[in-house]
């Protein structure tokens, strides 16, 4: 492609800005017109190389649509852009080209434009989007990590290490002696008949205990319940664990059965060396039992 | 579980037990380990440590009768009662 058609293809575009002059002659669609004068910012080799001062330039005056160019576009072009200069021969009025216009009037040229074009937006549409995701992200957090926590059940609690190993060595502090009290509840669906069997006892810190509950199922049909627990005051249920019990797991009581449900626990010895614990004299272990029914999941942390 | 309003403290957590669930005694097998276990406590007033022998004793039961795995009982913190030798801290 020729410097020269090229200059005279983009000037001829070029056209219809302010100051235009008149009409090309008829014929000539938007190819070879040449404006008595020649704008610096538009010819030959400075067009081509798109340099960014030619792009800067073109922002300065609203786009036109491409296709204005040619025969009567420069007119309908200036009334399009709500202003009618009167065309004036002053160069520099022409320096001012409409911004965003295809810079070619070479179909294939223009349409990789237009593609690069589109493609930048899309690009854009895509970062900024991202910036408001992460946005959105960062505030989605809190309440993210929260069940997270939750799940894995490292509520900020102290995980003292619970191995089997731990129990085997543990020594019970005998001067600490800490009353638990136990208490059972049952929900209002669940007709259970379910207490504990002492209503007291009195234990060390680092001293496995045995304690029971009892439950009776006066119904005649077979009943499923699942039960959780719970300890006051909640700083000291830390300290409180179970090595085996009856709780999270769904237990069948057959019509007009009583079974005993005992509770192994122990309370860990770095009890005694809390300062949190120093008045903490009696530990409160409450069960509580619900229905289990088909679909229903209760919140209670499963093990296996 | 907690009905206590405290918004924004930490609640309780509660935590499966270490070991798992105990099977039901549906059959009873083990129920006359529990009366004495039980009546040792009422006789001591519900102190732990002077039944111990008696909750041992039931975990035994437990085991041999396939309600409970079977674990030596050093692991369950039997470990004074089984050796004899009381490892106690005065």
């Amino acid at each position: 492609m020729s410097r020269d058609r090229a200059g005279l293809a983009r000037s001829a575009v070029s056209s219809p800005t302010p100051g235009a002059l008149s009409p090309p002659p008829p014929g000539a669609m938007g190819g070879l017109w040449r404006p008595p004068w020649r704008p610096v910012a538009f010819c030959g080799w400075r067009w081509s190389h798109r340099g960014f001062a030619a792009r800067a330039a073109e922002r300065v005056v609203p786009r036109l649509r491409p296709g204005t160019s040619g025969a009567g576009g420069a007119e309908t072009a200036l009334r399009r852009l709500g202003t009618w200069r009167r065309p004036s021969p002053a160069p520099e009025l022409a320096l001012q080209p409409p911004p965003r216009r295809p810079k070619s009037t070479n179909p294939f040229t223009r349409a990789q434009e237009e593609d690069w074009r589109r493609r930048n937006k899309t690009v854009l549409t895509y970062v900024a989007a991202a910036a408001v995701g992460m946005l959105g992200a960062s505030y989605a957090a809190v309440p993210l990590y929260r069940l997270y926590c939750q799940t894995t059940g490292l509520g900020g609690s102290a995980v003292a290490g619970h191995a089997s190993d731990q129990i085997e060595n543990m020594v019970p502090v005998k001067d600490r002696i800490i009353k638990v009290t136990f208490n059972a509840d049952v929900h209002a669906s669940l007709q259970w008949n379910f207490r504990p069997q002492q209503t007291e006892i009195y234990v060390v810190p680092g001293e496995t205990a045995l304690a029971f509950y009892k439950a009776k199922n006066p119904t005649d049909k077979p009943v499923i319940g699942i039960s959780t627990y719970n300890v006051v005051p909640f700083e000291a249920g830390q300290y409180f664990n179970k090595i085996q019990c009856f709780c999270f797991e769904e237990q069948r009581l057959n019509p007009q059965e009583e079974v005993d449900m005992p509770v192994f626990f122990y309370i860990d010895p770095e009890f005694a060396e809390d300062p949190r614990m120093v008045n903490v004299d009696l530990i409160t272990l409450s069960y509580t039992f619900f229905e289990a029914k088909e679909g229903q999941q209760l919140p209670v942390p499963g093990y296996h | 579980m907690s009905t206590a309003m405290n918004f924004g403290s930490k609640t309780f957590q509660p935590r499966p037990p270490d070991k798992g669930s105990f099977p039901l005694d549906h059959f009873g097998e083990c129920k006359s380990f529990k009366e004495k276990f039980m009546k040792c406590l009422r006789d001591s007033k519900f102190e732990n440590a002077l039944c111990r022998k008696e909750s041992k004793a039931y975990l035994e039961c437990r085991m041999e009768r396939q309600l409970m795995a079977q674990e030596p009982l050093e692991k369950l913190g039997f470990g004074d009662l089984t050796d004899g030798k009381p490892k106690r801290n005065q």
